[in-house]
């Protein structure tokens, strides 16, 4: 590893990013940014992650070689690995922050048949499929700004509260719905939603947004940093002068607006709103961010894990599908994988130091 | 963006509509022929054409099903409903729709209480409704069981029973139909969730209807019975297997993400065949410009036979088509496949997912 | 090392006992020799060691060094299970008792009487009923749950579960601290009893009054080490206790008081401050330079103070201006923006992210400082960090570690650069030596007064008398929720103030 890096210029602020080719003894305790960036972001912490993704890639060409490895195949896993991704990047942000959200795959239900309702859906004809995408998305920060509330001013368990909204939100969408599939009639949403820009999903390059934005809201905004105080220990964070209970609401808000955006691209993949859209979403989720490396009680979380998680899951069920087998033993595969990638996770997260 | 009653009146129109009893062979009470029903899309004229239907002493009739989670499920109540309608002898007494257990076991109770001619129950566990069945059936009410069968013999006057193992039997003979001699056919299936023994039965059937033509099953894959399985189930199926001849989808409420899927992999080369028989997937059929091409029904009138058996036994009437003094024991449907040439006569019925 | 000598009535000898956690050598040292049958009181300011040295007894520490003998046998109690089943009893300050049990089944906790794995219930209750009339509170029904008992009720099952254990020893760490004076001599009756039986008691107390009252023998310790042992409790009086509990071995560096210039402005002001239940009209004012020093004994209100001054705690009365604006209460959030900072007692729990890195911890207050639009220049936080971190002489000296692996010192310092980053007006310091070794301490000293002489209003909260003589200008002492002396540091002892803060809470 090459370990040049930038002399600590105290009176320059900035500093610059080139750099420079001389190493200064003295320097030596402050790393490489390329370094810091491996460590202090995904790819560093997530190796034993990394691993078992390039282990499950390698089984996949093993035993489909040309189906496997080919564009529309790697492009098929990223737009399925799209919806839950993106839920799963909120559930890093208020995981990381102490909190859990149960609800997500209801709050997910819950916005898709909202947005499909022929209300909206008329009033899309008329105006613009816009209103089906604004229309998801308050009703998403709307859910979550409920179980904000209740977590940060209601004093309830999140477990509980988010439990709540789990089964009040499912069952609005079934009232809503009454149960049945709502299939999308404003045209421009699919032609929007379900194009490709230059062989690449839309789906595809808005989970890429969300994932970048998340990355640097968590880890180079003050927001993030207040994210991985209030969860690594609140009582500190309060006493530091930290609002926690505004920034507990912002959490559950930012999971539900990753809720709504969700729904948009399921709406998108299935032309539909339904009820039962996102069922156990919320368990998925929070594997992906826990075998990610996110710390379940708190105070640590890396975007990177997240997406390296959702894609681990996702390429898991193309590979088995690819091989023609059954659902069960894909389910037992998840189970070792938890397992196997949060046991490497531990070894690594011991070796190198936290944040 | 808070306008919901829109869609639910549109939806309570349309299952008003759809109350015939054609396609259940076994159950024809009166003329069984097409015709007879094809004009109308109301069942009333089959209703009138045959010496049972002429109004007898009027019979209360208790009717308990589970939660319409599912438009299957929503359909069974509302066929009942609407056959019963057509009867000035009959008067139904509809139990809300329950998942819980024992809700619908104090459903039942109340039934018996209250001295009901007769029941109709599709039980949401068949075992676990046998005991108040039973009671039921002791104290001299005749039970029909509709759909999921219970425990003992003893607990229903007469079953009515939608046959998963005859839907992949229909599915699979109409593919090997289909395809002809072609030994090299690559057929797909798409299940329902795999856990359960309907999604079992249907497969078994379909494997062994394939073997028949000799064909096999060479892409299986297992979705949810939701839109959203359905379709990451298909794009996965879609990137497993680059040629494919035809699809068989165990469920047409997955189907709406099934075919999602295929739209969205631009693949044409194969046809598909759904399940269960919902309104939309009917409809795709009929435009013919879709790769729907057929869907095997598992029907969703049962109740209403139920009803008709139900109105039947306490009367004391057999069925006349048949030389049985009595109403048989037990009535297994036919699972028909639906194709664009006879998709007008089983719209009406269809199901609205 | 040489083998005590054979006492007939020796049962607990403990020698040269050290104990040491990363930074600090909390026992330094210890010698405690206990006979059968009598009450041996254990003297020492918080922080001399007490607490740890009964856990070693109680086999919850094990010892780095030193021997213990018991009954004229070397012993190992290397686990809690080893202790009990030598005989070794402990209640605890904090009642280690199960609220959703019963009172029989508290007692026989841990050594349920049983036949072939099933529970003896009523022998359980009828023997708990006999150990409970036995402590002369044969009212106190075995079959109630303990949650609902009295702080006194449940003071008396926790005995009746060492004695439950036919304890030979049994050690009390502040019985009376939560006992009215009824129940106190209650204790007594009981403990007397205990004794006449042969069952020595190890008595630990703040209250020297009580050490007279019930005390055979003590044992004083101070900064770890024991500095005299075996005293004769009625005859040693209460003025030669409290001299060698406050006589230091090591003498701290306290910096040169220089007073705030005359024309300061006063920058906290606090008047008729309450808090329901805990303290009451506390009013003082603390000026730009000045370090105002809280005195007290644990359990007094000083720290309770300082949090509801911070907005921590949310005052039932009163008001707290900085610069002359009145904060909102129980409003941490305000404080910070009015300028307060806390370096809070409880420093790892409450006021520092351990596994988060060293420069975090310090920007957590101030990072907006670092942030255009929320985003934040990393690199800039990280130079400003570092250049704190520096001029405090943090060690080791990088900003990019977790806070969990420096030392106590250095930890407090973290804490301390975190105030000092965010320029505030007014720093709030609750126990800033807890946990820091002896030669850091100077330091910290020595940082928070060139706090002040750039203009900083300081309170110190301490329950080490010396600290707060040593280090303020100003010291208020503060007992039962009432400030109950204030003047300049200079004019009072520490000898005065031990007095001030225990002989009035003497039962």
């Amino acid at each position: 590893m090459n370990s040049n890096s930038t002399p600590a210029q105290v009176s320059d602020p900035v500093g610059s990013k080139e750099t420079p080719p001389q190493t200064s003894p003295e320097d030596n305790r402050r790393d490489h940014w390329a370094l810091r960036l491996l460590t202090a972001s995904s790819a560093g912490r997530n190796l034993g992650l990394v691993l078992a993704f390039g282990l499950l890639c390698l089984v996949g060409y093993a035993t489909a070689p040309e189906r496997f490895i080919d564009v529309d195949n790697f492009m098929t896993i990223l737009r399925l690995a799209s919806v839950i991704g993106v839920v799963s990047i909120g559930m890093t942000f208020v995981i990381t922050g102490g909190g859990i959200d149960l609800s997500v795959g209801a709050i997910l239900a819950l916005s898709s048949v909202w947005a499909t309702t022929l209300a909206t859906q008329t009033l899309a004809d008329d105006t613009h499929w816009i209103v089906m995408v604004s229309t998801a998305l308050l009703v998403g920060a709307g859910c979550g700004l409920v179980n904000g509330l209740l977590v940060a001013y209601g004093k309830v368990v999140p477990f509980i509260a988010t439990l709540a909204m789990l089964a009040s939100a499912r069952g609005l969408a079934e009232i809503l719905s009454d149960r049945r599939t709502q299939i999308i009639t404003a045209q421009g949403f699919a032609d929007f939603f379900r194009a490709d820009v230059v062989g690449v999903p839309v789906l595809v390059i808005m989970f890429a947004l969300v994932a970048i934005a998340g990355w640097v809201l968590l880890n180079r905004t003050t927001f993030g940093r207040r994210t991985f105080a209030v969860g690594g220990n609140i009582e500190a964070a309060r006493l530091a002068g930290i609002n926690v209970h505004r920034h507990t609401v912002m959490l559950y808000v930012l999971v539900g607006v990753c809720c709504g955006i969700a729904a948009i691209m399921l709406m998108a993949r299935t032309t539909t709103g339904s009820s039962t859209h996102g069922t156990l979403y919320e368990l998925d989720a929070i594997a992906a961010v826990v075998i990610g490396g996110t710390l379940l009680s708190g105070g640590r979380g890396t975007i990177g894990g997240t997406v390296l998680g959702v894609l681990i899951f996702t390429t898991l069920s193309n590979v088995f599908t690819m091989n023609n087998l059954s659902i069960s033993a894909q389910a037992v595969a998840k189970g070792v994988i938890i397992v196997i990638a949060v046991l490497l996770q531990q070894r690594f997260a011991n070796r190198s130091s936290s944040p | 963006m808070s306008d919901r009653t829109l869609p639910l009146r549109r939806r309570l129109l349309m299952s008003t509509a759809a109350m015939l009893t054609i396609g259940v062979v076994a159950a024809g009470c009166t003329s069984n022929t097409p015709e007879a029903v094809n004009d109308e899309t109301s069942g009333n004229q089959n209703a009138a054409s045959g010496s049972n239907d002429e109004t007898g002493e009027t019979v209360t009739i208790g009717f308990s099903a589970p939660a319409a989670d599912h438009g299957w499920m929503a359909q069974i109540t509302a066929a009942a409903k609407a056959e019963a309608e057509k009867f000035e002898d009959v008067e139904l007494v509809v139990a809300e729709g329950t998942n819980d257990v024992s809700v619908q076991i104090s459903q039942v109770e109340t039934f018996i209480n209250d001295q009901v001619d007769a029941i109709v129950l599709l039980p949401f566990d068949g075992a676990a409704l046998t005991p108040v069945a039973l009671k039921a059936m002791e104290s001299g009410i005749p039970v029909i069981n509709v759909d999921r069968e219970f425990e003992s013999p003893f607990a229903a006057r007469a079953t009515v029973l939608g046959d998963n193992y005859g839907m992949g039997v229909s599915a699979g003979t109409y593919i090997c139909e289909q395809i002809g001699d072609n030994k090299d056919a690559v057929v797909a299936e798409i299940a329902g969730i795999d856990s359960l023994p309907l999604t079992q039965d249907r497969s078994q059937g379909f494997a062994d209807a394939l073997s028949d033509c000799g064909l096999d099953v060479d892409n299986r894959v297992a979705a949810e019975f939701t839109v959203e399985s359905g379709e990451r189930a298909a794009s996965n199926l879609l990137q497993a297997a680059p040629q494919i001849d035809a699809i068989w989808n165990h469920d047409d409420d997955q189907g709406v993400g099934v075919m999602a899927a295929i739209e969205n992999s631009g693949r044409d080369e194969f046809f598909v065949v759904g399940g269960a028989g919902s309104r939309n997937v009917m409809e795709a059929i009929q435009s013919g410009d879709s790769l729907i091409q057929a869907t095997v029904v598992y029907p969703a009138t049962q109740g209403a036979d139920g009803i008709r058996l139900a109105r039947l036994v306490a009367q004391d009437k057999a069925l006349t088509d048949l030389v049985e003094v009595e109403v048989p024991r037990k009535i297994v449907l036919y699972a028909p496949v639906v194709t664009e040439e006879n998709v007008e006569q089983f719209l009406p019925t269809a199901f609205q997912s | 090392m040489t083998v005590p000598e054979k006492d007939a009535a020796a049962l607990l000898e403990m020698r040269g006992i050290v104990k040491e956690f990363p930074g600090v050598r909390a026992l330094d040292g210890v010698d405690l020799d206990v006979r059968v049958g009598e009450v041996h009181c254990l003297l020492g300011q918080n922080g001399a060691g007490k607490s740890t040295l009964i856990k070693v007894l109680a086999g919850a520490h094990r010892p780095d060094e030193g021997e213990i003998w018991w009954e004229g046998e070397k012993v190992d109690l290397s686990s809690p299970t080893a202790a009990i089943k030598q005989g070794i009893a402990t209640i605890y300050q904090e009642l280690d008792l199960v609220d959703g049990l019963t009172v029989a089944e508290n007692i026989y906790l841990g050594h349920e009487l049983s036949r072939g794995g099933l529970l003896r219930a009523s022998e359980a209750r009828r023997k708990a009923q006999a150990i409970l009339e036995r402590l002369g509170h044969g009212e106190i029904r075995v079959g109630q749950e303990v949650g609902k008992l009295s702080p006194a009720g449940k003071q008396i099952v926790s005995m009746a579960r060492a004695l439950s254990r036919d304890a030979r020893l049994i050690v009390m760490d502040e019985p009376s601290a939560v006992l009215d004076q009824e129940e106190v001599g209650n204790l007594f009756r009981v403990i007397a009893e205990l004794t006449r039986d042969g069952v020595a008691v190890v008595y630990i107390s703040h209250r020297l009054q009580e050490v007279k009252e019930i005390g055979d023998r003590v044992t004083v310790l101070k900064d770890g080490s024991t500095v005299s042992t075996g005293l004769d409790a009625k005859s040693t009086s209460t003025a030669d206790l409290i001299h060698l509990m406050t006589g230091r071995s090591i003498e701290y560096v306290f910096p040169d008081r220089r007073p705030p210039a005359p024309g300061a402005p006063v920058v906290l002001e606090v008047d008729g401050l309450a808090l329901d239940g805990t303290f009451h009209d506390v009013a003082f004012e603390v000026r730009a330079g000045q370090i105002v020093g809280l005195a007290g004994l644990v359990g007094a209100g000083r720290s309770e103070i300082l949090e509801t001054v911070y907005g921590a705690r949310k005052a039932s009365a009163g008001s707290v201006r900085v610069d002359g604006k009145r904060l909102r209460p129980g409003s941490v959030h305000t404080a910070v923006a009015a300028g307060i900072g806390l370096a809070p007692e409880e420093r790892k729990s409450q006021g520092l992210l351990l596994d988060h890195a060293v420069y975090r911890n310090i920007s957590v207050s101030s990072m907006t400082r670092f942030a255009r639009a929320g985003f934040l220049g990393s690199k800039q936080e990280r130079i400003a960090a570092a250049e704190i971190t520096r001029s405090l002489d943090v060690r080791p000296a990088g900003v990019d570690q977790a806070v969990r692996t420096l030392s106590g010192g250095n930890q407090q310092k973290v804490v301390l650069a975190r105030w000092l980053m965010r320029h505030c007006r007014v720093l709030l310091l609750d126990e800033p030596t807890r946990g820091v070794d002896v030669g850091a301490r100077s330091e910290i000293y020595a940082l928070v007064r060139s706090l002040a002489d750039q203009g900083v209003a300081v309170v110190v909260v301490s329950s080490e008398v010396e600290e707060v003589l040593g280090l303020a200008d100003q010291v208020l002492v503060v007992r039962e929720g009432e400030i109950v002396h204030r003047g300049p540091a200079q004019e009072i002892t520490e000898h005065q103030v031990l007095d001030l803060v225990m002989a009035g809470s003497a039962a």
